[in-house]
């Protein structure tokens, strides 16, 4: 139980079990139980299984086993019994190195019972191969416009001497009798001669020593290493705006690549006639849209061209038919509602199956419902215009009147009549005041 | 493949004055379970497709179609790289899914078609959802324009293949459809001009009229000025 609770990370419950004995009204029990030492907390951290060694449900002590030691101070045997047999001895004995050629005698620890054997060190005493060559030999192959044979057999010596430790064999280098020679000169020199004479004994692979590459290398290295504080720091410096000058760079390319870009797309807009157009369709709506009470006359002039302009659609690419015989955004919602309505009330679909026909006949029609609707909304303000005209006229000769044409009135259809005497009502008391003044 | 070469410098590789027009017909086919359900409370199967409206494999032209599901459903996009060029479904609710086309050439751009994935009879007579044996069908016809297509894309439009040697049927009867709606439309574009053409007149009077009329007042006005 106390496991799960860990689990869950849930105190012991508040209320205890219910017992036999506290129904029975035992109060030790219970105050035993809530009394006992807390239950400590588990430590953030440690694992439950580590936690519940240490305390479990009973809180008892940690399990131990006993032992039957504890009485011979917690040891089996009191005395511990080492090595049984005499020790060996060591003893300070001469001995020869056979890498030595002086043989010297030196003298070290070792057991006698070892046998003596060869000094272990001095197989690590290698010596190096120097070819040998004769006077003859030097004669037909060896012979070099910078070396004396003297001098060369001075390098062998120091060759052998110093198991071919260049830097060592240049510092000893006999410079009183002859030049002062780099290393890069002895080694080349040395690697030449064994070069021709592993040649001549039929070797196959042949090394050769580049001592221009070489010397250039140390010289690089040298300038490297002999840097200033503030080269070092003018070198930084420069690495930094190099990247700088590069980024600038793409982003300049960036820049003049989108110019492109949009310089083409103008070109390709203004291929189509559609600039123009739209300037021209523009002017025409903001006529329409407010149609002047003074003068009638325009509207019908402009009226004779509206409608939906649908763009041409000259562009490459690829489009669907259906976006087509969608309105323009320059229509209006007035208008795209009008149309909307005129199209439900012929029970016609708002978007019907897009063949290339019915596209172009859909988009007339819808064009022609703009058209009507401009052309009901002009003859309304020439009724209204009518009218007003009418009542000035009146005002200004009491008791006669004007005729307006009987198609012309605005009582047609119920709805347009209850609209228009509304206005005609406002408008009868303008002319009046003003006579009155 | 040897092509014609004299497009000129600024036509881009486009082939200038050519338009290809592909029919297609994208839509779904919905069947419902019968019942809820339990585990997830979905009700129906359903299949949205997109489709030649003409007998030719799309895929000599089409890279892929990607149809994007609601965001509920997990891999909301799904892409079809070959056809048939479909993808079913289940679910419980109606969504509009967007169809996008990709071609095989990338200078071509994609294009968007938008469905409504429809699973319940809405009973309108407007309803384009059919009832059939293999349930609710709702499909719409649309045509791809390639104007001015690229040389590669006119190769792969010119040379498609007949997708099968049988009939090839559609839920929907398009023509008979079409032939329909352009009766219509031509009907209602007759009414709509003879309309136009009455209102005319009458604004045309309306005109007179008025000038008339303000003759009339201005003579007036000068008659009252002289008494």
């Amino acid at each position: 139980m106390a496991d799960v609770r860990d689990i869950m990370e849930l105190e012991r419950p508040s209320t205890p079990e219910v017992t036999r004995d506290m129904i029975m009204g035992h109060d030790k029990v219970k105050k035993k139980t809530s009394t006992g030492p807390k239950v400590p907390r588990r430590p953030e951290g440690m694992h439950r299984e580590v936690f519940a060694l240490l305390y479990n449900d009973n809180k008892d002590a940690p399990p131990l086993f006993p032992s039957d030691t504890i009485g011979n101070n917690g040891y089996k045997q009191t005395k511990i019994k080492l090595g049984m047999r005499k020790p060996r001895k060591w003893m300070w004995m001469p001995f020869t190195n056979p890498a030595r050629t002086d043989n010297a005698t030196f003298h070290h620890w070792r057991r006698p019972s070892d046998e003596p054997k060869e000094y272990p060190f001095a197989k690590f005493n290698k010596k190096v191969d120097i070819p040998k060559y004769t006077d003859v030999e030097y004669q037909q192959h060896l012979k070099c416009d910078r070396w004396s044979k003297e001098e060369t057999d001075h390098l062998m010596e120091l060759a052998e001497r110093f198991d071919l430790r260049f830097i060592i064999m240049a510092d000893r280098y006999n410079s009183e009798k002859f030049s002062k020679r780099s290393v890069e000169d002895l080694k080349q020199r040395y690697y030449k001669i064994c070069g021709i004479l592993a040649k001549m004994s039929g070797e196959k692979r042949i090394y050769t020593y580049d001592a221009d590459h070489e010397r250039r290398r140390k010289e690089q290295l040298k300038k490297l290493y002999q840097r200033k504080p503030e080269q070092i720091e003018e070198e930084q410096f420069l690495i930094s705006e190099l990247k700088k000058i590069e980024a600038r760079k793409k982003e300049r390319e960036r820049k003049t690549q989108d110019l492109q870009k949009l310089i083409s797309q103008a070109d390709s807009q203004n291929d189509t006639p559609r600039r123009s157009d739209k300037k021209i369709t523009k002017k025409k709506i903001t006529n329409l849209n407010r149609p002047s009470r003074v003068d009638t006359n325009h509207i019908l002039q402009s009226i004779e061209s509206a409608g939906i302009k649908f763009p041409d659609y000259k562009n490459s690419g690829v489009s669907l038919r259906s976006q087509r015989m969608k309105l323009p955004a320059n229509v209006g919602q007035k208008k795209s509602k009008g149309v909307e309505q005129i199209l439900q009330e012929m029970d016609l679909e708002l978007n019907p199956t897009p063949s290339e026909e019915i596209c172009q006949h859909f988009n007339e029609l819808r064009s022609d419902m703009v058209l009507l609707m401009e052309i009901k909304s002009a003859l309304g303000t020439c009724e209204y215009e009518l009218q007003s005209l009418r009542h000035q006229y009146e005002a200004v000769n009491p008791g006669k009147t004007l005729s307006i044409p009987p198609q012309l009135m605005p009582n047609t259809t119920e709805v347009e009549a209850k609209i228009n005497t509304s206005e005609i009502i406002d408008v009868v008391g303008s002319p009046e005041t003003q006579s009155n003044i | 493949m040897s092509l014609p070469t004299d497009f000129g410098p600024d036509s881009g590789g486009r082939m200038k004055g050519i338009v290809i027009v592909k029919p297609i017909v994208y839509g779904n086919i919905a069947r419902y379970f019968g019942k809820k359900r339990e585990e997830d409370g979905h009700t129906h199967q359903w299949t949205v497709y997109v489709k030649p409206y003409n007998n030719e494999d799309m895929s000599t032209y089409v890279k892929k179609v990607q149809f994007k599901l609601h965001e509920s459903y997990a891999n909301q996009n799904r892409i079809v790289v070959k056809p048939p060029y479909e993808l079913s479904e289940t679910g419980w609710g109606e969504f509009e899914i967007v169809i996008k086309i990709y071609f095989h050439d990338p200078n071509e751009r994609p294009v968007t078609m938008y469905h409504i994935l429809k699973l319940f009879h809405s009973g309108s007579t407007q309803d384009i959802g059919i009832e059939q044996s293999k349930g609710l069908v709702s499909e719409s016809y649309d045509e791809i324009i390639f104007q001015d297509p690229t040389q590669l894309m006119h190769h792969l439009l010119t040379n498609t293949k007949q997708l099968s040697l049988g009939n090839w049927e559609h839920n929907t009867n398009f023509e008979e459809k079409k032939e329909k709606t352009l009766k219509t439309i031509l009907e209602a574009k007759q009414k709509v001009r003879s309309e136009i053409a009455n209102l005319k007149n009458k604004l045309k009077l309306a005109k007179e009229t008025i000038s008339s009329f303000k003759e009339e007042i201005a003579k007036c006005q000068e008659n009252q000025f002289v008494i």
